[in-house]
């Protein structure tokens, strides 16, 4: 068989479906405010309901993750605000690789590449902001001052359409991609199974395959002692 | 057909508060707890049970203690802020020129609420589940017990003891307003002043004052909220055309790279 390394373990994979259940209900519910013609949607307050009841399980879900996986929260967190050269490299090399499929002009990556390191990054800042604003909205609609209130719904806005724009691109280039398909490897396998091929590994995560297999060979080592 | 008004003559308002009381009985609204706050001023807000109340302001002239009555309620402005922000046109303009809604439709959101310059509309809301409905003054034309399709004036208009309250064709209502205005400044009210004739386009609800709006705790120069503005104005449609074009821009590089892998493939192909 195949070799395999792991990506996401499953704890990881979890929060990030049940994230994506909630988001993409958030998402519609909120769509359907933000669109005049879909505004009949929302007649009578039923999106609402779902939208909050979509909000606890986006709130809950990493309130429970993290107690439970501080140190690969830890490590993610780190991760999304290390930035180098290589990220430089990736973004001069994105054009040609996502448009000509050429595979061979990227630099090496590692465990994430820039641009899901960007998305990851999104996620955190803008779900902070989706949280507090609202939050905002929902505790204190009654006692806020109005002014305040309008400007939280302009962020909440604002953080929607950054979102919710790349949320398109998000799943665009992880699973609909001329170079994603067949499915059977990169991403989708990455958070489907939380495993991809060494060969997938080695061609697209250079710099964290290098990284993880001299770890795997030094524990050899050791444990061969 | 022709805007009708109401025009409030503040003058001549005597602080009764007949006219809370028959907005309450004509539109079945439940009485609310009153308290003692040193004025005979109550309740001490609207609320989703309460459409209109009068306010009182105290004040000092010549010495003297001096009241101030004025009235609270929807302005039924044609420039509405809230009928701009409502996203699901629960709250409309009808052909009278009033801002009527349709509770059915009203989904709670409270955008309304926060956009009136006004602040008139207001809601009862479940801070749990956040389902709540906006409600406000209809100048009697809620479905079921519309006064004016029927012919009558708004219930506090019928009910006005000093007749301080009038409901007539806009156009009409803005030169009597102007009159009154004109004979309050001969008589040494040098600050009297029609509001509502400019104010937001104009407001279906005309105030005839002696003095400043500010001292009647109006605004000066009511405007919607620049926020509200920039949000619907500036902000949606940008979040419009960003979201299109992420879309589009998705779909043609799908079609260029799949192009580009095929011919990648066919390329590999005649190497092997």
């Amino acid at each position: 068989m195949e070799q395999e390394v792991e990506r996401y373990r499953k704890p990881t994979r979890i929060l990030h479906w049940v994230n994506v259940g909630a988001f993409t209900v958030l998402f519609l519910t909120g769509l359907v405010l933000f669109i005049p013609p879909l505004g009949f949607l929302a007649q009578g307050g039923w999106t609402r309901l779902l939208h909050r009841i979509a909000a606890v399980i986006f709130i809950v879900a990493p309130l429970i993750y993290i107690p439970l996986n501080w140190k690969a929260t830890l490590s993610g967190i780190k991760d999304a605000f290390t930035w180098g050269a290589e990220d430089i490299g990736w973004l001069v090399a994105a054009p040609r690789y996502y448009f000509l499929c050429d595979e061979e002009c990227m630099p090496p990556q590692e465990h994430m590449n820039t641009g899901q390191k960007m998305w990851w990054l999104m996620v955190i800042v803008f779900g902070m902001v989706f949280v507090i604003t609202g939050l905002i909205m929902w505790v204190f609609k009654e006692i806020a001052p109005t002014a305040l209130l309008q400007w939280v719904v302009l962020i909440h806005d604002i953080a929607f359409i950054a979102t919710g724009s790349m949320f398109f691109v998000h799943i665009y280039l992880s699973v609909v991609h001329p170079l994603m398909r067949p499915l059977r490897t990169g991403a989708w396998s990455s958070m489907a199974r939380g495993k991809v091929s060494v060969e997938y590994a080695r061609s697209h995560h250079a710099k964290w395959y290098n990284r993880i297999a001299r770890v795997d060979k030094v524990e050899e080592e050791v444990r061969s002692r | 057909m022709t805007e009708k008004s109401i025009l409030f003559d503040s003058t001549k308002c005597i602080a009764c508060r007949a006219c809370q009381v028959a907005c309450k009985q004509w539109n079945e609204l439940p009485g609310e707890e009153t308290n003692n706050r040193g004025s005979y001023e109550n309740p001490s807000d609207l609320s989703s049970n309460t459409w209109l109340k009068i306010r009182i302001i105290e004040t000092e002239k010549q010495g003297m203690p001096n009241w101030t009555f004025s009235r609270q309620a929807c302005m039924h402005c044609t420039d509405a802020a809230c009928v701009k922000v409502c996203p699901t046109k629960a709250l409309y303009h009808n052909e009278l020129g009033m801002v009527s809604y349709d509770k059915d439709l009203c989904s709670g959101c409270g955008y309304c609420v926060d956009a009136c310059p006004f602040h008139v509309p207001r809601s009862n809301r479940n801070l749990i589940t956040g389902m709540a409905k906006m409600d406000k003054c209809t100048m009697c034309t809620s479905p079921g017990v519309d006064r004016i399709a029927a012919g009558y004036e708004p219930a506090c208009v019928k009910t006005c003891p000093p007749y301080a309250l009038k409901f007539g064709d806009r156009d009409q209502l803005v030169p009597e307003g102007t009159k009154r205005v004109q004979a309050l400044k001969s008589q040494g009210y040098t600050n009297a002043y029609l509001y509502g004739e400019k104010e937001l386009d104009g407001l279906h609800v005309l105030y005839v004052l002696d003095n400043s709006p500010s001292v009647y705790g109006l605004p000066v120069n009511p405007q919607v909220p620049v926020i509200t503005t920039a949000w619907k104005g500036v902000i949606q449609p940008l979040g419009w055309v960003l979201g299109g074009l992420t879309i589009v821009g998705l779909g043609l590089n799908y079609m260029v790279a799949r192009q580009a892998k095929i011919a990648r493939e066919l390329h590999a192909e005649k190497e092997n």
